[in-house]
């Protein structure tokens, strides 16, 4: 599959499996760990307009960069601290993400909901330590929860994304359409989902983002399962999110159901592309830095346009 | 032609367990819970009947399982091949003969029908052009039909038949199939043996061979029975005569086959339909008892009895008839010479008075005084030291012996060889001289016939002894050869001798019979040696109470004409019949001599024989024969109380290989088929070809290639 094959030819990133990250309670750490690690691996540093105004000092938490220690301060108190430093903002950076039904799906490793998670937690952090100004937006059939992007929404973006739970089914169309009105100020949005609409569906959806001159980025993220369709035994199979059922024998289906979700992706990313949306299909048994890339991809390409 | 067979087909029923792997892999394709999917949106693209045609994956892995399945109930059921040697040939019409007991053995609950079933399956089985004679045998062997097609008529025929009364012998109808099957020309013939293979029925001592290549199946109906078995061997009749009315205690014999004791079996004695005494009486496994019933007064004519002994599976033996008659005396007349003294007769006729058994009636005359009617009536006359009657008596005397009446002739001084002369000397076995002395202490007698009846009375060892009478004076009896003599003294001489004259019988003691020329009337054996001799002369016979099912009673009116010749000619008859000569009875009916009879047998068969037709009766069934005068219906009938051959009262069963065995093995190194179907042999071949070891080993392999295969398809799915 594409996914795995971009991940495999990325050089210099650190794979951290998922399922490892899935089991850490503190998203801000999973961030901070993937996003970190994923930049320590890179040849130059990815932050762009970073100033350096001292705004703040807070605690050290394990984990900080004890370069970023001050020293002095330590002396006086006999405690660590950190500097934080005022910077100014690059852009808005919103992120969609879908909790419908169907994102609580996951066979092959974790939920594609927590997938999606931590993948939203880890661009946060990336476009927070960038001074960019971070919001979120949940949404299944229905805007859900919704924070705008502010320079300090970090933590209101993480804490949302610890809420999020997948519950009714989802709807692309609505909510975004609801969500557009909002993203009056030119921006970078983030839409995570698992699009399960048709192409020209997905297409129209996502045009109306795109009008107001946003930059869109789509991760559409899908459990190995779901491309693979590597069931054996025949069995009724049940709809997460309409509950409905049909008996399948998988061995006479699998060919055609792979050819049918492969057309299904080769379409939605020729579509997309066709209107200037970066997408990228995100397999939950792959590590994430293949989403930090992609993003640093477009962020850089983003830059230069601008 | 090989039939697979099972030793226990009720595991073939596990086969049904195929259906569970069937239901098994459907079942698991409609598995109930539903699997989670976040969306049908594809799947519901793809057309649904493409998918329920397909209801069963993994064939190879159902196919496998069904077959460990198969073998596992094929391997209990422990198959085995009934017919698996060569030289048969296998293709092509056959001749069948299909032998049947009808023993009355076979009346044991549940045998006929088994029989009757096993019959009507070989017939069932029969090619259309195959043929199969129908034999049916107890005693003896009897053809229903030659070997005939028609598979209708001979399933009519066994359907009609019915065990009979006598006892198993497998000699004639093997004799009888061999006889059928040499004269058959096809290459494939078979003999069915359907029984239940009592071993009184062979003693090995038969030779009997089927032809090479004729193969026997043994069909044993006997399987599964315990063969406990109560019967009545015999009763005993202890007479006694008690104020001129003879009465009689009956002592019933019981034996009893089986491992379960019997408790309160009543004996019942029944005579002439009135139930008389009703005796209850405990028996232990394995053993006889004597029931002894109160005494009873015969009445003047016959007197019927049945005793009846509980009730079990084989009933016939349960119950024994016969017939008593009271006691018939013996008339003897005594002709003393007219100069003898007073008391010349004293030994003789006191000797005959003592007998009860039977009694006789003596009589003493002189020869002066002889009167031609005197004779008549007479069993037995005695010529005591006389001479031969002269004139009508004379004549009586002699035709008194040819029609059947004794002579004992006792030489002495009185004696005149000159009396006898013209039709007098036919009578005399040889001519008889001069009176000679022994020498010194006398002559003794020294060699006896044992094997005569006068005599066989004393051939046990110490049960008489002759040497002790001594003999000083006897006549010289000089005889044509050496037929007749019955004694000689230890010089050589004759002592006693005898001769047939037409239907009757002439004894010549060439002494006397009392204590002038020997001192035999001194001597322990006198009274029974006088006993036997008159018994012998009168032609006695105690009438038997009772006869055996399957004897052949020869009713011809004397004892000198019978004779019996088996129709071992006819067709549905073996020579084995001339074993039934062994078994031929004389018997003379009192008042039934000469003419035809009518015979009213115990099913109600009414008969004629003599006449026309052979005086002979064969006794085939139990009960009582009643025996007429033809065109006297009125007539008080003779009645034979016919009971069944105890042997086959005895169940020990005999291996039915052994008797295959047997009688195939004629050419031992011709291939020849013989194989047992039955009980016995069956496992024991079973056991020889043991298939249900190389089954088990093959639901083991075929089990461990369902495991590597599973586990392949499991790996492969996950």
């Amino acid at each position: 599959m594409p996914s795995a094959t971009a991940a495999n030819a990325m050089p210099g990133a650190r794979f951290l499996d998922p399922r490892v990250l899935a089991r850490l309670d503190n998203l801000e750490l999973i961030a901070r760990t993937v996003v970190e690690g994923f930049i320590n691996g890179l040849h130059r540093s990815p932050y762009l307009g970073l100033s350096l105004d001292f705004a703040e000092h807070r605690a050290y938490i394990p984990g900080d960069d004890i370069r970023r220690i001050d020293w002095r301060l330590y002396a006086r108190t006999d405690r660590f601290y950190v500097k934080q430093f005022e910077a100014d903002t690059n852009a808005n950076v919103s992120i969609l993400l879908d909790v419908s039904r169907s994102m609580s799906y996951g066979r092959e490793g974790i939920p594609k909901l927590d997938y999606a998670r931590i993948l939203a937690a880890c661009l946060a952090y990336f476009s927070q330590k960038q001074r960019d100004r971070i919001g979120l937006a949940t949404f299944d059939r229905d805007v859900v929860e919704y924070i705008p992007p502010a320079a300090g929404h970090f933590e209101l973006v993480l804490h949302a994304l610890d809420r999020a739970r997948a519950g009714e089914p989802g709807e692309l169309r609505a909510p975004l359409a609801k969500l557009a009105e909002n993203y009056r100020r030119r921006g970078i949005l983030i839409l995570i989902s698992d699009f399960y609409e048709e192409p020209d569906a997905v297409r129209e959806a996502v045009r109306r983002l795109r009008n107001r001159g946003n930059d869109l980025i789509v991760f559409h993220v899908m459990d190995a399962a779901e491309l693979e369709f590597p069931f054996q035994d025949a069995a009724n199979f049940e709809d997460l999110e309409t509950g409905t059922r049909i008996p399948v024998i998988p061995e006479y289906v699998r060919a055609r159901y792979r050819e049918l979700v492969t057309n299904h992706i080769a379409t939605l990313q020729r579509m997309l592309g066709e209107d200037a949306v970066d997408y990228t299909l995100m397999n939950t048994s792959t590590p994430l830095d293949q989403a930090l890339f992609t993003y640093l991809a477009t962020r850089e390409r983003l830059n230069r346009v601008r | 032609m090989f039939g697979l067979s099972f030793l226990a087909p009720a595991f073939l029923v596990g086969l049904a367990a195929i259906l569970i792997p069937v239901l098994v892999h459907l079942r698991h394709r409609e598995r109930s819970e539903a699997v989670a999917f976040p969306s049908l949106m594809f799947l519901q693209q793809i057309p649904y009947k493409t998918v329920k045609r397909q209801r069963i994956r993994h064939w190879s892995l159902l196919a496998l399982r069904c077959l460990i399945l198969a073998l596992l109930a094929a391997a209990f059921a422990r198959p085995f091949f009934s017919r698996a040697e060569a030289g048969i040939a296998l293709d092509g019409a056959r001749d069948l003969v299909i032998l049947i007991d009808r023993s009355y053995s076979m009346g044991y609950e549940g045998r006929w029908a088994r029989a009757q079933d096993a019959a009507r399956n070989v017939l069932d089985g029969m090619g259309r052009d195959d043929r199969a004679a129908l034999v049916f045998f107890s005693t003896g062997a009897q053809a229903a039909s030659g070997l005939t097609g028609d598979v209708a008529a001979l399933r009519a025929t066994v359907d009609a038949a019915e065990p009979g009364a006598g006892a198993t012998r497998y000699g004639p109808p093997l004799e009888l199939a061999r006889r059928l099957l040499e004269a058959s020309d096809r290459a494939r013939r078979e003999v069915v043996l359907i029984t239940d293979f009592q071993r009184v029925g062979w003693d090995g001592q038969q030779d009997v061979r089927l032809p090479a290549g004729v193969s026997l199946t043994a069909i044993n109906v006997a399987e599964g029975d315990d063969a406990a078995n109560l019967s009545i061997t015999g009763v005993n009749f202890d007479r006694q005569t008690v104020g001129g009315r003879e009465r009689v205690i009956a002592t019933a014999r019981l034996a009893y086959k089986g491992t379960q004791p019997l408790s309160r079996v009543p004996v019942t004695l029944e005579v002439n339909g009135i139930e008389l005494q009703t005796v209850t009486v405990d028996i232990a496994p394995n053993s006889a008892q004597a029931v002894t019933f109160d005494p009873f007064t015969l009445s003047a004519g016959e007197s019927r009895g049945i005793v009846r002994a509980g009730t079990d599976a084989l009933p016939p033996d349960n119950r024994f008839h016969f017939v008593l008659s009271p006691g018939q005396a013996v008339s003897v007349l005594v002709i003393e010479a007219d100069g003898a003294a007073a008391q010349r007769s004293l030994y003789l006729r006191r000797a005959l008075e003592i007998g009860d058994r039977p009694p006789f009636r003596v009589d003493v005359t002189r020869h002066g005084t002889l009167r031609a009617d005197a004779v008549a009536g007479r069993d037995v006359v005695v010529l005591n030291d006389a001479p031969f009657p002269a004139g009508a008596a004379g004549r009586a005397l002699i035709e008194h012996v040819r029609r059947g009446g004794g002579l004992i002739i006792t030489l002495g001084e009185r004696s005149s060889p000159a009396s006898w002369e013209g039709d007098a000397a036919e009578l005399l076995p040889g001519a008889f001289g001069a009176p000679v002395d022994g020498a010194g202490r006398g002559v003794t007698l020294a060699s006896l016939d044992r094997n005569h009846p006068i005599f066989e009375l004393f051939r046990a060892p110490r049960s008489g002894d002759f040497t002790t009478a001594r003999v000083f004076r006897y006549r010289p009896l000089q005889l044509a050869g050496t037929d007749g003599v019955l004694a000689r003294y230890d010089d050589g001489a004759v002592a006693l001798a005898e001769k047939r004259v037409g239907r009757g019988r002439v004894l010549v003691w060439t002494s006397t019979l009392d204590n002038f020329w020997t001192d035999i009337a001194l001597q322990p054996v006198y009274l029974p040696f006088v006993h036997q001799l008159a018994r012998h002369a009168a032609g006695y016979a105690e009438s038997r109470p009772w006869f055996t099912a399957g004897q052949v009673l020869d009713l011809a009116a004397t004892r000198d004409s019978m004779a019996f010749a088996p129709g071992g000619d006819e067709p549905g008859t073996t020579s084995e019949m001339a074993e039934k000569a062994a078994a031929v009875t004389a018997t003379t009916l009192p008042g039934l001599a000469g003419g035809e009879l009518v015979v009213l047998a115990p099913g109600g068969t009414r008969t004629t024989i003599g006449g026309d037709h052979p005086r002979v009766l064969e006794l085939a069934e139990q009960g009582f024969y009643e025996l007429r005068p033809a065109g006297q219906a009125n007539a008080a009938p003779y009645t034979v109380a016919v009971n069944l051959d105890l042997a086959e009262s005895d169940l020990t069963p005999i291996d039915p290989q052994e008797l295959v065995a047997a009688a195939t093995a004629a050419d031992p190194g011709a291939a020849v088929a013989a194989t047992a179907a039955s009980a016995g042999s069956i496992e024991d071949h079973e056991r020889r070809q043991a298939f249900w070891r190389y089954l088990l080993i093959a639901a083991l392999l075929a089990l461990a290639a369902e495991t590597a295969l599973a586990g392949r398809l499991s790996r492969s799915a996950s």
